[in-house]
């Protein structure tokens, strides 16, 4: 075991630490408990980076613990050049989050639970991302989203958060169990949690089994990407939860469902027998992607507006994989990583609009382009950045995907409907920021200054997004290792 | 009566504890707390000599010499049983803490006296129930474990509503027990004998009647649907500790008899299989569906004990009905996991009461804020039950799902979608449950100040239901052992 291999449970192992120091520590003020928690997310990431360097001279890095020899279960974590992309994006999207929440109200009371529950939640997506038996991937699977409920439940805003919470709970619960029983339907006729054991006997499966297998994956991991109709649970629960943990649905766990597609139906199963359902997740894609911008444009509410236009993005990522083509899947990871940035910052400059005006609904607001300088730069930037306007990220990852569609050759009309349909994205994106940042300013009680502490990540966002965009070679590079990985290298 | 009494000696222990107690706390007149300490030190003897029956399995199990009681026509035998080892290891575990619990629980009631020894009893009953070999006294035991069990339900006789609640209990296992007097008739009628050995070799018509109405004797013991009415009254009105005892260990072992006595009276294995499987399915749809929107704690904890009678059963026909000894396995898995957490939910609920005189759960919102242990085990136990990744019910969740999927056919998995369907309805029950103890609402007792309201709860109460909580948390992370065990007991199980 080199020293690598025993780096690989720290991601998982020093969230859990900070979690236990935060149990104990009970009178901890919010920047103590802060502290602990960006100390620990911090060192993970850290540890993530270090891995970084050692895939790019082994290729894969894994550990090994046994755990329930009698059910065919071991603690098995694997990192490889998938798992690599979403588990940074994961990490990085939760420091920012963390960091982000020192400037926020939320978790002044019992702040060393919620940084505690910060963790478990990263905890929880890191796990999925780097587990390697299904018995491990449910629990942290589950992991993200009790901790998330309870985020809601505790910190969210409303009176009628419990519901929704629950609807939360529920609806994701119901797409999780549709994934539980395609586990345990490979693990029985495998015999074995070990999911790299599965490849072999997944393809030897009758081809019913098989459809049936990749219907529920698809299905399953779809609610949690919120793809329409599948999406209920999403606006709710965004608007409700506290700013920070917004940003972390949004920017980091709907695109755990996306991971959990390639890394299930896609990694297991042969293109041919995924084929026919290739162009229902087109589909998919594209009414997810129409119907997220046009309720973005029909809704005031602003933090509403931005979960919509989660929904949308969403779609894209779900029409790219349905491409089955080589381009599509790359823009798809892309478009994970794109999306998580701009999202993270989009919903970061609405915690700080609702901030200062103390206003949600977006007729009430306006004008503020006058008076923070900063903030709407980099409103502009975010907003330019979710239309698609090169050379913000999205256009890089956009420009994949539509290229994967014309090459698949299953529907161009499809293709050419997504395509335009993406203006709708640039039409409810200049909305937000034409109402809040031009215009009159309408609101009477404005705060002097955007509070530093969320400015700064904001602008540290916005920066990493034009680096991003700019410097798409690297994550082009681990996308193609990616689905190296998933397709045997015979791409 | 003659044979090796080492296979007795659990059920004598238990016995003569019950009457050594009641003189003892009667001639010395002693506290309530002396008397639940004797009880345990009873308990725990009992547990020591059925770990070492259970050490001695390959000597005892299926050792024509290895009985106690006379093997002529008419005699009673008693033959080590590995099922009944087993269920009273657990029962006997979930008595010492229910003891324990008893100790502070009991300290507003007058008469205390005969509780101790009623648990003895009801323990040594359920002890010789399973080690019998003779209809008539397996017949005898069960009405003698209604008749203790209905006493601790009555015990607050001074309420009117728990009288209510016993005398419902006794009437309705009286009418179980009568189906297996006449469920006797028949089979001594067929076989001339009341023996289980002697009538194994030759089921006719009558035997299997007499199976069917042994059948629906367990049945309505177990609380199964469409038998089930008795459940929510009784556990809802009992002592917390009696309903946690009942739920999780008494009435739940009555499921596993079924196999025992049905099979050797002559009902195939795909009979009874399927006649679980069915059953299975209502209990789990009637127990999740009830669940929700119960206002009182206990009554929405015996709803959902309907609901774990069907997963048992869900277990058990699958091992029957498709001869899979992992399902079997998986069914004791089970009972020893919803033992386990159903004991703790009612434990845990019986605190809130005790303190406050209340189990609605709107009154009782925001309590866990106050009562920060009970609250805690409570959670631990609801989430356990709702089959929440690293507590002990995810395990046996994903057992039993893997047994159905090992069955691999239409009706295993009609079965497991209205498994999973309940699940997930009863999801809908369990977290508004777990997520009301901490958010307090206009109707709570505590919607004013927190501080005021805080009381410390006696350690008597508090030691179990955290030894429980360890367990709960234990056995969901580290399931091999406990699987080890099980595996071992199905292996020395003849059905």
């Amino acid at each position: 075991m080199d020293i690598f291999q025993i780096l690989l449970p720290g991601i998982t192992l020093i969230p859990v630490i900070g979690v236990v120091i935060l149990l104990i520590w009970r009178g901890a003020k919010k920047v103590q408990a802060a502290e602990v928690g960006i100390a620990s997310e911090g060192l993970a990431f850290i540890i993530a980076l270090v891995l970084l360097w050692a895939l790019r001279k082994n290729g894969e890095v894994v550990f090994t613990l046994s755990w329930i020899p009698n059910m065919a279960i071991s603690f098995r974590l694997t990192l490889n050049w998938l798992s690599i992309t979403f588990l940074l994006t994961e990490l990085l999207v939760t420091l920012a989050a963390m960091i982000y929440s020192l400037g926020e109200k939320t978790g002044e009371k019992m702040s060393n639970f919620y940084y505690a529950l910060l963790l478990l939640f990263s905890l929880g997506m890191s796990g999925t991302t780097l587990a390697e038996d299904a018995f491990v991937f449910y629990i942290f699977w589950e992991l993200m989203l009790l901790a998330s409920v309870l985020l809601i439940l505790i910190w969210g805003h409303g009176k009628n958060r419990d519901k929704v919470a629950l609807k939360y709970f529920i609806i994701t619960h119901l797409g999780s169990l549709m994934v539980l029983v395609c586990l345990i339907t490979l693990y029985v006729n495998v015999g074995s949690a070990n999911i790299s054991t599965w490849v072999v006997k997944a393809q030897s499966l009758s081809p019913n089994m098989q459809a049936f297998l990749i219907l529920f994956f698809i299905i399953g991991f779809s609610v949690k990407m919120a793809i329409f109709p599948l999406h209920i649970w999403l606006p709710d629960a965004h608007t409700v939860a506290p700013m920070p943990v917004t940003i972390i649905l949004a920017a980091a766990m709907l695109s755990m469902g996306t991971y959990g597609i390639l890394r299930f139906p896609y990694a297991l199963f042969s293109l041919e027998s995924i084929m026919p359902f290739a162009i229902w997740m087109m589909i998919a894609g594209l009414i997810s992607e129409v119907y997220g911008s046009l309720m973005a444009l029909a809704e005031n509410d602003i933090k509403r507006i931005i979960a919509y236009s989660s929904v949308s993005q969403m779609g894209y990522i779900l029409f790219g994989l349905g491409t089955l083509t080589l381009r599509g899947m790359q823009g798809s990871i892309m478009h994970v990583v794109y999306h998580a940035i701009v999202k993270a910052l989009l919903f970061m400059v609405v915690g700080i609009i609702i901030k200062l005006t103390n206003e949600r609904n977006i007729k009430n607001i306006g004008g503020l382009a006058g008076k923070y300088k900063v903030l709407c730069v980099c409103a502009a930037i975010g907003a330019l950045g979710i239309s698609g306007m090169p050379p913000l990220g999205i256009f890089n990852s956009e420009w994949m995907i539509f290229a994967g569609g014309f090459d698949s050759g299953i529907s161009v009309v499809l293709t050419v409907l997504t395509l335009i349909g993406s203006l709708l994205t640039v039409v409810y994106a200049l909305r937000f920021f034409g109402m809040v940042f031009l215009g009159n300013i309408k609101t009477k009680t404005l705060s002097e200054k955007a509070p530093r502490a969320l400015l700064i990540p904001t602008v540290a966002v916005s920066a990493f997004l034009i680096f991003e965009g700019l410097v798409p070679g690297p994550l082009l590079s681990w996308a193609m290792k990616g689905l190296a990985i998933i397709f045997g290298g015979d791409l | 009566m003659r044979g090796l009494f080492i296979i007795m000696l659990p059920g004598a222990i238990l016995a003569g504890g019950a009457f050594l107690v009641y003189l003892l706390a009667r001639l010395l007149r002693l506290s309530n707390k002396v008397e639940a300490i004797i009880t345990v030190i009873i308990l725990v003897s009992t547990l020591l000599t059925l770990v070492f029956i259970y050490i001695d399995f390959p000597s005892l199990v299926d050792n024509p010499d290895a009985i106690f009681g006379m093997r002529e026509a008419g005699g009673i035998v008693y033959q080590v049983n590995a099922l009944g080892i087993f269920i009273l290891m657990v029962g006997v575990i979930i008595g010492i803490m229910v003891t324990l619990y008893s100790g502070e629980y009991l300290s507003k009631d007058p008469r205390f006296l005969l509780y101790y020894p009623l648990i003895l009893l009801t323990l040594s009953g359920l002890f010789g129930i399973f080690m019998s070999n003779n209809l008539f006294n397996i017949f005898l035991l069960t009405e003698f474990v209604t008749v203790t069990a209905s006493a601790l339900i009555a015990f607050r006789f001074y309420q009117e509503i728990a009288i209510k609640a016993g005398f419902k209990y006794l009437i309705m296992s009286s009418i179980g027990t009568m189906m297996m007097l006449l469920g006797i008739y028949f089979v001594f009628r067929s076989t001339g004998s009341m023996h289980l050995f002697e009538t194994l070799s030759a089921p006719d018509t009558y035997s299997r009647v007499g199976a069917a109405a042994f059948l629906l004797g367990f049945s309505l013991k177990a609380g199964v649907v469409p038998l089930h009415t008795w459940v929510p009254d009784v556990y809802g009105h009992a002592p917390s500790a009696i309903s946690g005892l009942l739920a999780g260990v008494v009435s739940k072992s009555m499921l596993f008899l079924m196999p025992v006595i049905c099979l050797r009276l002559g009902m195939s294995r795909i009979e009874l299989g399927a006649y679980l499987m069915v059953f299975a399915c209502l209990n789990m749809l009637v127990g999740a569906i009830r669940m929700l929107r119960q206002p009182l704690l206990r009554r929405f904890l015996s709803f959902s004990s309907i609901g774990q009678t069907g997963y048992l059963m869900f277990g058990l026909g699958i091992g029957l009905y498709y001869g899979l000894d992992q399902a079997i396995a998986a069914a004791l898995f089970l009972f020893l996991i919803i033992a386990v957490m159903k004991s703790l939910a009612f434990l845990s609920a019986g605190i809130y009461e005790f303190y406050y005189g209340t189990q609605n759960v709107d009154h009782l919102s925001g309590i866990g804020l106050i009562m920060k242990i009970p609250g805690i085990a409570t959670s631990i136990a609801l989430a356990g039950l709702a089959g929440i990744p690293l507590l002990a019910g995810f395990t046996g969740k994903w057992l039993i799902f893997s047994a159905a999927f090992a069955a691999g056919d239409i009706f295993a998995n009609i079965c497991l979608v209205i498994f999973l369907i309940s699940s997930v309805i009863s999801l809908g029950g369990y977290l508004p449950a777990i997520v009301k103890q901490y958010l307090p609402t206009e109707d709570s007792l505590f919607s004013g100040s927190l501080d005021r309201n805080k009381t410390r709860q006696s350690k008597w109460m508090l030691i179990p239901i955290i030894s429980l909580s360890i367990l709960v948390v234990i056995i969901g992370l580290f399931p091999a052992p406990w699987l080890n065990l099980v595996a071992y007991i199905v292996e020395w199980i003849r059905i």
